[in-house]
């Protein structure tokens, strides 16, 4: 059972990386062609080329890695759910098919890429780049949810094409517009070429925008269809979440976009230099959590599907209503009680210990991180040094989970706690976060009251990153009921907070320069508030009984 | 691509932070993507004593390969159960044996077209016509 559900973890995640390594792939080609200009006399210097080739191969060598590890890890879920491996229907599923091919077509552009880099100026090279990309877009079509369905499949499946191209060519060349920069540091012509690389990519980023609008409009209409779909389904809420990272990643895009035509009206704008390549950066951030939502979505039916388990938006709102914390816990004998029922497929009796106790634990969590959200907001008050000891409270937080994150192990319940700790997945999983909590807050506080500590700093906001991606990605469970829906509604929106909490503070960091940029302490004190949002939601967050 | 945006002590953290992620993974239970939109249980009850068919309807093209399906009794007992492809797209016939009055359910296992595997259950009740 362990195994399984981590098999399946990963196989959702695999699925983001996949869309991330197919994004640089398809994106780079794009940059190359439109922005670099290759094969035309105008072409950029060949530094700049190869290290965007440098890029593409990356991609190429993760997509290769991540599409045949997800063909063998489906062929694990598959073992583990089945108890057995056919594996002759599972080599002719059309899922094996397409992702060989992109596997196939991966190892081409690697060598592909291995020739650029000796003759980054031989047309015949970019040649079969082009040759290569038609059909790694194609094969997408395969790989959707649109290629199972009996209405418009085909009309569906060219459209979540055109869809998916469209991010790839966002993420793809905004990754590069990063690599750009590095480069530009040591190199002049990169850096003559930088600004100019801005202003460019305003076209091609609009019309990927507009593409992702006119084709994500009528697939969000098809696959959910009523408002109750949009609000009421875990599908509809991650589309809701993926929209709000949009208009954030948006936001970046037009400051950037600004920046530019600053920079061609009054050359010499500095902010296309000082502050670009960091919202930049924070715009990758929330890039790839929009790519790791769109691989979840994959995994989640369709809100149209399931109009009798769908919860009405009223419920929702429910799920998130202010109302008092639960600090009162049931007794630990009620909890273990009730949990032959709560698991069982026949005779299932929901228990109402386990909500209660589920309820207390994210109520007491959500405590500690509102309060660590509210000091932390005071330490931006000048003169309120002692407020930026507010990451001890993780250290308070690991304690409590020690204590309460598995009922029946010790010190609480009867199981020890090394046979506990290795004898049972779950257990195992709930000590290493405990631990991580425990660890975060010791580096964060650090970080936080000794500035010397530069690197130490990142550590809290690539926490944050993968915590957010974990939560949204994680889709709790088996749906059986609309109560799940409302379960994963309430953390795919922490997700989405933490994300942004991430992205927030990267930008604070690297805005902290000796210039001082007010949007450098906006960004962070944004990170603080959605810490606070988090520690609201689940502060009174309460779990529908089932 | 990593090892240019991160500082040295971050790049050395960040496989093991990667690792320690995975561990946080949830076990769940499978939650995927083909779900029965149609099931005959519900406008035809099973009679007691009776070997029946029931007729589940999928929202998405199914693989038989690589599907399972189980009656599972009283005390989570778990009985295979055969099964067969109908005559609409989507469309699972399951042969279900004489069952006497009590709880029942029906858990499938599938593989729905896009390569997402689904385990759900259907509950229902075989009790005596009035
Ligand atoms: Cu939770």
């Amino acid at each position: 059972m362990y195994i399984q559900g981590l098999a399946n973890f990963i196989d959702d995640f695999l699925g983001g990386l996949m869309l991330i390594s197919y994004a640089l792939v398809v994106g780079s080609v794009l940059w190359s062609f439109f922005i670099l200009r290759v094969g035309t006399p105008a072409a950029a210097g060949d530094a700049v080329v190869t290290r965007s080739v440098k890029l593409l191969n990356i991609g190429a060598v993760s997509l290769a890695a991540s599409v045949g590890t997800k063909l063998v890890i489906k062929g694990a879920v598959l073992a583990a759910t089945l108890g057995e491996l056919p594996l002759g229907p599972y080599a002719n599923t059309v899922q094996f098919k397409a992702g060989l091919l992109r596997l196939i077509l991966a190892l081409g552009f690697i060598w592909v890429a291995k020739r650029l880099n000796q003759a980054p100026r031989d047309k015949r090279n970019w040649q079969i780049v082009a040759l290569l990309t038609l059909p790694l877009v194609v094969s997408g079509a395969w790989l959707v949810h649109a290629v199972g369905r009996f209405e418009q499949r085909e009309l569906l499946m060219i459209t979540t094409v055109a869809h998916q191209l469209a991010a790839a060519v966002w993420f793809g060349c905004v990754a590069q517009l990063m690599v750009l920069w590095r480069t530009s540091r040591l190199n002049d012509e990169a850096k003559a070429l930088w600004p100019l690389a801005i202003t460019r990519f305003g076209l091609l980023g609009v019309s990927s925008v507009v593409l992702l609008l006119v084709t994500g409009l009528p697939l969000a209409w098809t696959y959910i269809g009523s408002w109750d779909g949009l609000f009421g389904t875990g599908y509809g809420s991650l589309v809701v979440t993926k929209v709000w990272l949009l208009l954030v990643a948006l936001g970046f895009a037009f400051l950037n976009h600004r920046a530019g035509r600053l920079w061609r009206a009054n050359a010499g704008d500095p902010t296309v230099t000082k502050k670009v390549p960091y919202y930049i950066e924070a715009e990758t951030f929330i890039l790839v959590g929009i790519l790791f939502i769109a691989a979840t979505l994959s995994s989640q039916p369709p809100s149209v599907d399931i109009p009798d388990r769908t919860a009405q938006v009223a419920d929702v709102i429910n799920m998130f209503k202010p109302r008092l914390p639960k600090i009162e816990s049931p007794s630990h004998e009620a909890l273990l009680a009730g949990e032959a029922g709560r698991v069982a497929v026949v005779d299932k009796v929901p228990s109402v210990a386990a909500t209660e106790w589920s309820d207390y634990n994210h109520n007491v969590s959500g405590l500690f991180l509102t309060g660590m959200g509210l000091l932390a907001m005071l330490s931006y008050v000048r003169g309120l040094r002692w407020a930026n000891y507010w990451p001890l409270g993780f250290v308070g937080l690991s304690l409590f989970l020690f204590f309460r994150s598995d009922a029946e192990t010790w010190p609480l319940g009867p199981i020890g706690f090394w046979e506990s700790t290795f004898g049972n997945g779950e257990v195992f999983q709930h000590r290493i976060a405990t631990l991580l909590a425990f660890v975060l807050g010791v580096m964060e506080l650090r970080a936080r009251t000794h500035p010397e500590a530069r690197k130490l700093q990142y550590v809290f906001p690539i926490l944050c990153a993968f915590g957010g991606i974990l939560l949204l990605t994680h889709a709790h469970a088996e749906f059986e009921l609309k109560s799940e829906f409302l379960i994963q509604s309430t953390h795919t929106t922490m997700g989405l907070l933490a994300v942004i909490m991430a992205a927030g503070r990267w930008l604070e960091l690297r805005l902290a320069t000796n210039e001082g940029y007010v949007e450098g302490r906006f960004a962070g004190f944004i990170a603080i508030s959605a810490m606070f949002l988090i520690g609201n939601f689940l502060m009174f967050y309460r779990e529908p009984l089932y | 691509m990593i090892d240019k945006l991160l500082p040295a002590t971050l790049r050395r953290l960040f496989l093991p932070l990667i690792a320690c992620g995975l561990l946080l993974a949830p076990t769940a239970e499978v939650a995927a993507h083909a779900v029965v939109t149609e099931s005959s249980l519900k406008h035809k009850p099973i009679e007691v004593n009776h070997e029946t068919e029931v007729v589940l309807h999928f929202n998405s093209n199914v693989e038989l390969g690589l599907s399972k399906v189980f009656l599972v009794s009283k005390g989570d007992i778990y009985h295979p159960l055969e099964i067969a492809s109908g005559k609409k797209p989507g469309q699972v016939i399951i042969k279900v044996p004489a069952l006497s009055e009590g709880d029942y359910a029906i858990k499938y296992k599938v593989f729905a077209a896009d390569g997402h595997i689904t385990e759900d259950v259907l509950r229902f009740k075989v009790s005596a016509q009035r």
